[in-house]
């Protein structure tokens, strides 16, 4: 066996971009979302073609929130859609110029999870990236610690069918594993819109509030 | 519409194979009578995460003696082996030569409850035992069913002509309805969970990994599991 040292460089290949910020000062933001979601938790704004099948539990709304006038959405729509633009900036060979000459649309709705409410797992075909921002994290739950995580699945649907004792044990950003995101009110996470990705059953006694957007880019027609 | 001879047929497909034993409620009966009271910590796997809506015992339940548990290993192993040899390229002779290995754990579901999505490495084929569920729930429809994630990247670009395509080729999810006495075999790899138990009564299944190898490469040859 060779003993002469080896001078691997490690990279990673085939990664998934995933962006996250946080609101800075989000207390007064993130009051008047919520007052305004659960006053409008009602049939007028329901969501009404739900892809998967709705949930008592979970309120879907519609998907046109940032055509919603009340400044705290300006001021929501501002911050995540500035998220997602600052992700592909970096994650993409884009100059700010080049993005600046493209349209960027979205589709952005809210949810509203009570106790035993999830959302199962899915991806967001025709958009290429998604962002979900916190309102309201909702009570942890210590006997369940999984309680309304948002749930990434590894992409390698697989690849961790053979496990010797090295694979199980593959450091961040190799390892085969789901990425779990336990969200806290402010924080956004923005990633591509192909990542399946589920709300695990949340068991908190109040409400779990998050804003979903999927956006797309497309050149400007004249 | 065109004139020209034409054939449609699914490539790329995952197996997916039921059964239902012939009479299983006095099995079943004495399954549930006997596993229920072992849903305790020190049957639960202590490598899986504590969760007090969802019990899973440690994969040693085939190595237990004694019946009714000798009998569900026979009927689940001799079910799922004659899916399995209809999915394979061999003859009976050829597949009855094999070795074979089993691990199972029996995992309850309360209400309110989930199984987290999972595949199971080290193994080829996964076979999952029905001993019982709560009432089918016409409003909840996927109330306590086996969902085997559908996860093909293709259909990030849906249009008129491919987002409503019929089984088996549309994307999406594929539920299993557990029935008392009914098992379903996929292969190991496939990610699958329990969709939330809306009912008011627990599901008890029996889940094993299973794994074969041919004659001469002995089956104690494989990785640990």
């Amino acid at each position: 066996m060779v003993t002469q040292p080896t001078m691997i460089r490690l990279s990673s290949g085939f990664a998934v971009p995933f962006g996250e910020t946080w609101l800075t000062d989000h207390q007064r933001l993130n009051r008047e979302l919520e007052a305004l979601f659960l006053s409008r938790e009602t049939s007028e704004y329901r969501n009404p073609t739900p892809s998967h099948a709705p949930q008592e539990e979970t309120f879907e709304s519609r998907f046109n929130l940032f055509k919603w006038p009340e400044a705290c959405v300006r001021e929501l729509r501002l911050f995540m859609l500035g998220g997602v633009a600052d992700t592909v900036m970096q994650a993409v060979n884009i100059s700010a110029e080049e993005l600046g000459k493209l349209t960027m649309h979205n589709h952005t709705w809210f949810h509203i999870t009570r106790y035993a409410g999830s959302f199962v797992a899915h991806n967001h075909p025709l958009a290429s990236w998604s962002a979900v921002y916190c309102v309201r994290a909702g009570e942890r739950v210590p006997e369940h610690p999984g309680s309304g995580t948002l749930r990434f699945f590894d992409s390698r649907t697989g690849a961790d069918s053979f496990a010797d004792p090295t694979i199980p044990r593959l450091k961040a950003p190799y390892a085969l594993r789901p990425r779990d995101l336990r969200l806290e009110a402010g924080q956004l996470v923005v990633f591509p819109s192909y990542v399946f990705h589920e709300v695990a059953p949340f068991y908190g006694r109040d409400t779990r509030i998050t804003v979903a957007t999927n956006c797309w880019f497309a050149e400007k027609h004249n | 519409m065109s004139t020209a001879a034409s054939t449609l047929q699914p490539i790329f497909a995952v197996p997916f194979g039921s059964a239902r034993l012939a009479q299983p409620d006095r099995l079943n009966l004495a399954l549930s009578a006997g596993l229920s009271p072992l849903a305790t910590d020190a049957q639960r796997d202590p490598a899986l995460p504590a969760d007090p809506l969802c019990f899973r015992s440690r994969e040693e339940l085939f190595e237990w003696q004694g019946e009714p548990l000798s009998y569900l290993k026979r009927e689940m192993l001799a079910a799922m082996c004659s899916i399995v040899m209809r999915a394979n390229s061999v003859t009976e002779e050829q597949f009855n030569a094999l070795g074979l290995q089993a691990r199972a754990r029996f995992v309850i579901v309360r209400p309110n409850g989930a199984l987290p999505a999972t595949s199971l490495p080290l193994a080829s084929w996964c076979v999952i035992y029905c001993v019982a569920a709560p009432d089918l729930s016409p409003e909840r429809v996927d109330s306590a069913a086996v969902r085997l994630y559908g996860h093909r990247l293709g259909g990030m670009f849906l249009d008129a002509a491919n987002w409503a395509m019929r089984e088996p080729f549309h994307y999406g999810h594929h539920l299993w309805r557990p029935v008392p006495g009914e098992m379903a075999v996929f292969p190991a790899w496939l990610p699958h969970e329990v969709a939330l138990n809306r009912g008011d009564r627990d599901l008890l299944l029996v889940i094993a990994r299973v794994r074969f190898a041919n004659p001469g490469a002995e089956v104690e040859m494989m990785p640990p599991w």
